[in-house]
């Protein structure tokens, strides 16, 4: 019951210092929309390629070939499932103004079609196997997106090549997508990592709230009352774990108006964020221990919420530094932090659409490291902030 | 002679070369005032916060009716040096709150902090938030907040600084009305001895 009260007075509170609340509120909202823009406003990337053209079109008896232009117009046709295109592709004449916008990033790649292009096809398909047109590719080789833009490019004129003098071939590729991502834009790839990380800006909030009560010394006058530890740091997760899952609401809400899909079932993915948040605030708890202001436990936050944002793939996808290897699961670094497991969950979930018995492992991992991490949390405060203490804050 | 309320035993705090306080012994009779007298920095603050339970001492133990303060916290109410308010809570949200700790019925408690910001002539303020109250009235309001669960002992730090010369008059005469009834223990600073 009074575990309520603190929940209740919290409440009121808050609610009179709503422009905090809404600020947090908003932020990972915000993440979403920059990370819609980044993905060129429609969710996906599309790449942008400079092309010469020097192609001189050639004329077979009736026949006009024409192979630059249709190999221009097939990059213009390249689509992701959703429609939108694939590739920019953007005529140029000159070479040295071409490598400029190269230099400046301003396009990925540039494709220099020969004069010869057309007419070395022909002379191919008349029976002159040692034709060759040389097609050129210029690119910064450490710009990433010049290696997507150039294997797409190379698919797309080998394709040609292939449609128009019918060679046959010994290989053929296939490509067999993963659950539901072949659907996917990118854009919402990176949702269910944004949806954790609603709840990792949420350390905020739950180091801020515990260190308010040090500062102001209110914590001195509830530790005279029978006010038990558990009451006030429960009073404290209710309504932090409140706030958690409002602002994962309102991030799923701003990622679906931007045109995310889910693919699975949304009751695992609350129970996952309710279990991440428990983590988030065991590790307020521990900053505001090592705080004696909120502004201090604001600077200090900044300390776990880097590692979250980074480590565990929220922000986006990480590197995995692994470990050790227990029962075929392979451990990485970052398994450590519990909201690792709940990207990977949410992952499965919205993107390949899994449900309970695909996540067991993931939210076991994440049940007991948020245990953990939320009872590492407690103990501590419990220890230096609540009962009789050696020094008074 | 009445009964012994508390009494401590050889207390003492330093904190590092500072030697806050060293080795009090006192007793309290019932219905006594206690008053601590000392220049800034004495230790008047450290003393009280050991016997009210709050900070634990290095030496030395603290007992109220004869067992150690720590199971007896509810019997004690401290009205804090500086004031300790919830700013963003109103006068009687924050009376209730702490009702509610203590386990007060919401009716009874009702009925008591009205009682307690009439006395402390808050009545008019009790729906306006701490935060955005004079200091005068802070000041009061925090002594209230050590009032509302009617306790059996009082510890007030320097209950006077801080307050003008007619709310002064005000807590003055309430605290001697209140000690018709409690255990207080008060600290003042030095220069108020000759009041
Ligand atoms: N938490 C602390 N850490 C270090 N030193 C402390 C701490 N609390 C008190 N002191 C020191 O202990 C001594 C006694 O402090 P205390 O606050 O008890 O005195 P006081 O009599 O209440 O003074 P004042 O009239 O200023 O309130 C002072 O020298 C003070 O600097
Ligand atoms: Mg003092």
């Amino acid at each position: 019951m009074r575990l309520w009260q603190v929940f209740i007075k919290s409440i009121r509170e808050q609610k009179r210092d709503l422009w905090v609340v809404g600020l947090s509120l908003a932020f990972a909202p915000l993440f979403v929309f920059i990370y819609w823009l980044m993905t060129g406003g429609t969710g996906t990337t599309a790449y942008h390629v400079l092309v010469i053209n020097q192609d001189v079109p050639v004329a077979v008896d009736a026949l006009k070939v024409t192979a630059g232009e249709d190999i221009v117009t097939r990059l213009q046709n390249l689509k992701y499932q959703n429609g939108s295109p694939l590739l920019k592709v953007h005529l140029e004449m000159d070479r040295f103004r071409a490598e400029q916008k190269l230099r400046n990033r301003n396009a990925a790649a540039l494709i220099i079609i020969p004069a010869d292009f057309s007419a070395k096809l022909m002379a191919f398909n008349d029976g002159e196997v040692a034709a060759n047109a040389e097609l050129t590719f210029v690119g910064d080789l450490t710009n990433p997106l010049y290696t997507v833009a150039d294997v797409m490019v190379m698919t797309v004129t080998d394709t040609y090549i292939q449609d128009v003098t019918a060679a046959p071939r010994p290989v053929s590729l296939v490509e067999i997508p993963l659950g539901g991502s072949a659907a996917r834009s990118e854009f919402e790839n990176y949702v269910p990592g944004l949806l954790v990380l609603a709840i990792i800006l949420m350390v905020f909030q739950a180091a801020m709230t515990p260190a308010r009560d040090i500062e102001s010394g209110v914590l001195r006058r509830l530790r005279l009352t029978p006010l038990t530890s558990f009451d006030y740091l429960g009073g404290i997760s209710l309504w932090l774990g409140l706030v958690s899952i409002i602002a994962v609401v309102l991030t799923f809400v701003a990622a679906i108006a931007l045109g995310f899909r889910s693919q699975g079932v949304l009751l695992p993915a609350v129970v996952i964020t309710i279990i991440t948040s428990l983590s988030i605030i065991g590790i307020g708890l521990l900053v505001a221990c090592f705080s004696k202001s909120v502004s201090q436990a604001f600077v200090i936050a900044n300390f776990p919420l880097g590692f979250l944002m980074f480590l565990t793939g929220a922000a986006f996808p990480m590197p995995r530094f692994h470990l050790f290897t227990v029962f075929g699961h392979e451990f990485a670094l970052a398994d450590l932090l519990p909201p690792t497991h709940a990207v990977i969950a949410l992952n499965k979930i919205f993107t390949l659409g899994a449900g309970w018995k695909d996540i067991i492992f993931e939210t076991a991992a994440l049940i007991l490291l948020s245990l953990l991490y939320f009872g590492i949390g407690v103990r501590l405060y419990q220890k230096t902030q609540m009962g009789i203490v050696k020094h008074l804050s | 002679m009445p009964p012994t309320v508390l009494h401590t035993e050889r207390l003492s705090k330093s904190f590092g070369d500072i030697k806050a306080v060293d080795a009090l012994s006192l007793q309290v009779h019932e219905g006594e005032i206690l008053g601590f007298l000392g220049p800034n920095g004495a230790g008047k603050t450290t003393a009280i916060s050991m016997m009210c339970g709050l900070l634990k001492p290095d030496a030395g133990q603290v007992f109220i009716h004869g067992k150690p303060v720590i199971g007896m916290r509810t019997l004690v109410g401290v009205c804090p040096q500086e004031n300790i308010l919830w700013e963003k809570l109103t006068a009687l949200e924050q009376l209730e709150f702490i009702g509610s700790l203590y386990g007060m019925r919401p009716k009874t408690a009702r009925r008591r902090d009205a009682v307690l910001l009439e006395e402390l002539g808050l009545s008019n303020k009790a729906d306006q938030l701490a935060g955005k109250l004079f200091g005068g009235m802070k000041r009061r309001l925090n002594l209230a907040l050590a009032l509302v669960h009617d306790p059996e002992i009082l510890f007030l730090d320097e209950p006077e600084s801080g307050l003008d010369p007619q709310s002064r008059v005000l807590v003055r005469e309430y605290i001697r009305s209140l000690s018709k009834r409690k255990t207080i223990i008060l600290s003042l600073t030095g220069r108020r001895l000759r009041e």
